[in-house]
């Protein structure tokens, strides 16, 4: 016990005396929730737009203040040909441009295709401004979301990205870490179990990860207003539970990378990249083709992001994600297991 | 009972044969060496001894107990100090200590006394980190970690490489006083002072043993690799063609906030002479060394390097020296050739030239059939000759090798000297630090560096002679151990 201990405060100075590390690690989430939060959005607002209309019939009257009315349309030009308002696009000074013809039979909508998830939502926005009089022929109602804030949707996946990225990035580099200097062999030749080496590698990432945890959520609820429906108890033990797992993937790294770099560009490739292209984070996964799809089931983020949009968003009771809880628990206990088998107790 | 007992063990790593058919035995309370050149087997025995790999074929024994079977308690018993620095550099002295005793299931207290005479050394500096320390008080405190445990055989894989002779003087006596708890010791080593103080050495060479003896009788009999005949000089005074000065430096100071690294040194070297710069560790080489070839600016003082101005032409100093230090020289992952065609190209050499040079080169170095070779398939003596003659491929005015030889046994060594000379005579001068006071004899003149001033200078036989001692290692033991500033 007294090692192991002993082990975890030479960890715990390792990470704390890297100040620059530790800057990075605390300061990341912090700049992601930000950027996330404000600077990236996809919630459609102001949105700069032209009404071309050589004449302007009580109709089209009607249909632009709506349109001006709105808090996600800005008009910022009226020209009489669509020519016009396609350069005025093509400069970048607009973003969509609404074509009343004369008779106001039909609208065109010529829209800045370079974003098309950006250019189809400000189409259904537009027609729902227009077509939509008074009376309401169709009423959406989005539960859960009523405002459609993209936060909701980003903090489950940063937080899934955030702690993979720190708990398998770090601790498989400050066990190879140790291979490199040459410290890892003194280790190996004294008495001390190789299951207190790991273990005590990974107590420290496990706080730290714990912190980062706290600080998002934190940030989640008072800067980025976004709720914490369900209980607060089981979004962390969920957490924890995927935090263990992505410790054991570092450690699973650590077995098969012999330099710092390669075991950097091991967990930022082999794990980082499919976790964000994979776990459903910025890309729906029903719309991927079958193939990946199967891939996507053994990326573990995505259990633990569903998981925690159900819990934080929706509010749900733990029964409502008992498969996402299960299918993380197994994959952790089947990582560890692994990872503890693989560890060297002698050099090759 | 032996205290280790090595019974026909062969070991391979893919088709290298590591070792073969290795069989040895040592005492209890036995000081045996392990020598022999670089790649010939030496951390291979080392890590199966400390249980780390497992032979091939054949047993070991260790203090009784089996390294394949029973390799939990001898764990227990034994010390290690792997070749690099085994510590955590981030850590204190003292953090460092207290950590490998926990590690060991001991405390500081506890092992207090089978350190005592080592630590009491170190102590002053036990709030600094492990990484600021100098490679001596480096050495001593991973021979403390190594002991604070009691073990009964203590393993070291040369623990005294890049280390000044001082400093190897010093742990090498601490090592004999440990015979007196009888501390069987095993170490290697490429110094042949070390390799005397050794009781019985086993001379190791393409992992076959050759020889197992006194250390007498090792040396005498393998003379011609351990002692082999100096080399003839033919640069006279009198054949060098003009006297000029390649190297001028008047009153040069480097000072970092109070501390003077470099105190107000004056000297000169000539065209065509191998200049030894010698000094302990942190005695202010390297220092003087980064302002003679612009990598950093004097305090004040003025120097001239192949012409230039250090202050002010820095840029045109780079393009007329060579530099080789002992921790890059080359790229590992590029073959011969590449390697070549790249510092070429790095110096402007057009593609002809450097076609028919590097062919010439090839051919002098015998390295023809390896130059699509990796260079980090190649043995460490050979990346060193290559690492040379790829520094002085641009045919610069002066070349400066930082410990160029480190690590490497003396026929090795002897034979990258071959290649300085021939280099001298072609006019290069050669500006050159190292440990190994054979090869200070081997320089045309010499400066020992004391606590960052030139505490002499002069051809090795002056310094022998003012002194009246034997051989040069005398003398900079003599005059190293006058420093007052021990540390920076």
């Amino acid at each position: 016990m007294k090692q192991f201990y002993s082990f975890v405060i030479k960890e715990t100075r390792h990470i704390l005396r890297d100040k620059r590390t530790m800057l990075i690690l605390f300061g990341m989430p912090v700049v992601l929730m930000l950027l996330f939060g404000f600077a990236i959005t996809n919630d459609v607002k102001n949105v700069r737009t032209i009404i071309v209309a050589p004449y302007l019939s009580p109709q089209a009257q009607l249909a632009v203040e709506r349109l001006s009315a709105s808090e996600y349309f800005t008009i910022t030009a009226t020209v009489p040909a669509t020519r016009d308002a396609e350069q005025l696009i093509r400069r970048q000074q607009a973003d969509i441009a609404i074509v009343f013809t004369h008779q106001h039979q039909n609208i065109q909508i010529v829209t800045d295709g370079t974003d098309p998830n950006m250019a189809q939502q400000w189409t259904n926005y537009a027609q729902q401004v227009i077509m939509n009089p008074s009376t309401t022929l169709i009423n959406t109602k989005m539960l859960y979301n009523p405002q459609m804030k993209s936060a909701y949707n980003f903090v489950p996946a940063i937080m899934g990205m955030l702690l993979m990225l720190i708990c398998a990035m770090m601790t498989s580099i400050s066990v190879v870490r140790e291979k490199e200097k040459g410290t890892m062999e003194v280790l190996l030749a004294s008495p001390v179990r190789p299951l207190t080496v790991i273990l005590a590698k990974a107590v420290p990432y496990l706080v730290m990860a714990i912190c980062i945890l706290v600080t998002i959520l934190l940030m989640a609820r008072h800067v980025l207003g976004v709720p914490l429906a369900g209980s607060l108890f089981w979004i962390i033990i969920v957490s924890i539970i995927y935090i263990t797992l992505a410790l054991s993937l570092g450690l699973l790294i650590s077995n098969i990378a012999q330099t710092q770099m390669t075991a950097l560009l091991l967990s930022a490739m082999v794990l980082i990249m499919p976790v964000v292209m994979l776990s459903g984070m910025l890309f729906p996964l029903e719309s991927m083709p079958q193939v990946l799809q199967c891939v996507a089931t053994i990326i573990p983020p995505r259990y633990y992001i569903e998981a925690m949009r159900k819990l934080m968003i929706m509010g749900v009771g733990i029964h409502e994600v008992s498969r996402e809880v299960s299918v993380l628990t197994i994959m952790t206990a089947l990582l560890l297991t692994v990872a503890l088998a693989k560890f060297k107790k002698r050099l090759e | 009972m032996q205290a280790i007992e090595v019974n026909h063990i062969s070991k391979s790593y893919g088709r290298v044969q590591a070792l073969q058919d290795v069989s040895f035995s040592v005492g209890k309370g036995e000081v045996f060496g392990l020598i022999g050149p670089d790649g010939a087997g030496k951390s291979t025995l080392f890590r199966m001894l400390c249980t780390l790999l497992l032979p091939d074929e054949g047993t070991l024994s260790v203090d009784g107990f089996d390294t394949v079977r029973q390799m939990k308690e001898i764990r227990q018993r034994i010390g290690y100090m792997p070749g690099r620095f085994s510590l955590y550099e981030d850590l204190t002295v003292e953090e460092n200590l207290i950590f490998f005793a926990t590690l060991y299931g001991t405390t500081v207290e506890a092992g207090y006394d089978s350190v005592r005479t080592i630590y009491s050394q170190i102590e002053r500096f036990k709030d600094r980190k492990a990484g600021a320390l100098s490679g001596g008080m480096k050495q001593k405190l991973a021979l403390c970690c190594a002991l604070i445990h009691s073990p009964s055989i203590l393993f070291l894989d040369e623990p005294t490489t890049g280390v000044d002779p001082v400093s190897r003087m010093e742990l090498w006596e601490t090592l004999l006083s440990l015979k007196e708890r009888n501390i069987t010791i095993v170490a290697s080593t490429p110094y042949l002072d070390e390799v005397r103080r050794c009781e019985r050495v086993a001379f190791l060479d393409y992992g076959k043993i050759r020889g197992i003896g006194t250390s007498e009788v090792i040396l005498e009999k393998f003379k011609d690799v351990f002692n082999p005949p100096g080399i003839d000089k033919e640069t006279s005074d009198s054949s060098r063609q003009a006297e000029q000065n390649v190297i001028e430096v008047e009153h040069l100071v480097k000072a970092f906030g109070t501390f003077r690294a470099v105190d107000d040194i004056s000297f000169s070297v000539k065209r065509g002479e191998i200049f030894g710069f010698l000094g302990a560790n942190g005695a202010g080489k390297t220092t003087a060394m980064h302002m003679l070839t612009g990598l950093n600016q004097p305090t004040s003082g003025t120097g001239r390097v192949a012409g230039y101005d250090i202050r002010t032409e820095y840029e045109q100093i780079k393009r007329h020296i060579g530099y080789m230090s002992q921790r890059f020289s080359l790229y590992e992952d590029l073959t011969v050739s590449e390697n070549i065609e790249l510092f070429a190209g790095i110096y402007g050499m057009d593609d002809r030239k450097i076609r028919t040079k590097r062919e010439e080169l090839l051919r002098r170095l015998k390295f023809e059939e390896h130059k699509d070779d990796l260079v980090s398939s190649l043995p460490l003596g050979w990346k060193q000759k290559l690492a040379f003659s790829v520094s002085i491929f641009h045919e610069p005015d002066v070349v400066f090798l930082d410990e160029p030889t480190g690590g490497v046994d003396p026929s090795t060594r002897r034979q990258f000297w071959e290649l300085i000379y021939d280099a001298a005579a072609r006019g290069i001068t050669i500006f050159v630090t190292t440990h190994y006071m054979d090869e200070a004899e081997y320089c045309d003149r010499v400066s020992i560096m004391v606590d960052g001033k030139i505490a002499a200078i002069g051809t090795p036989n002056e310094l022998k002679q003012r002194f009246q001692l034997p051989d040069m290692n005398h003398v900079f033991t003599y005059l190293a151990r006058q420093a007052k500033r021990s540390e920076q």
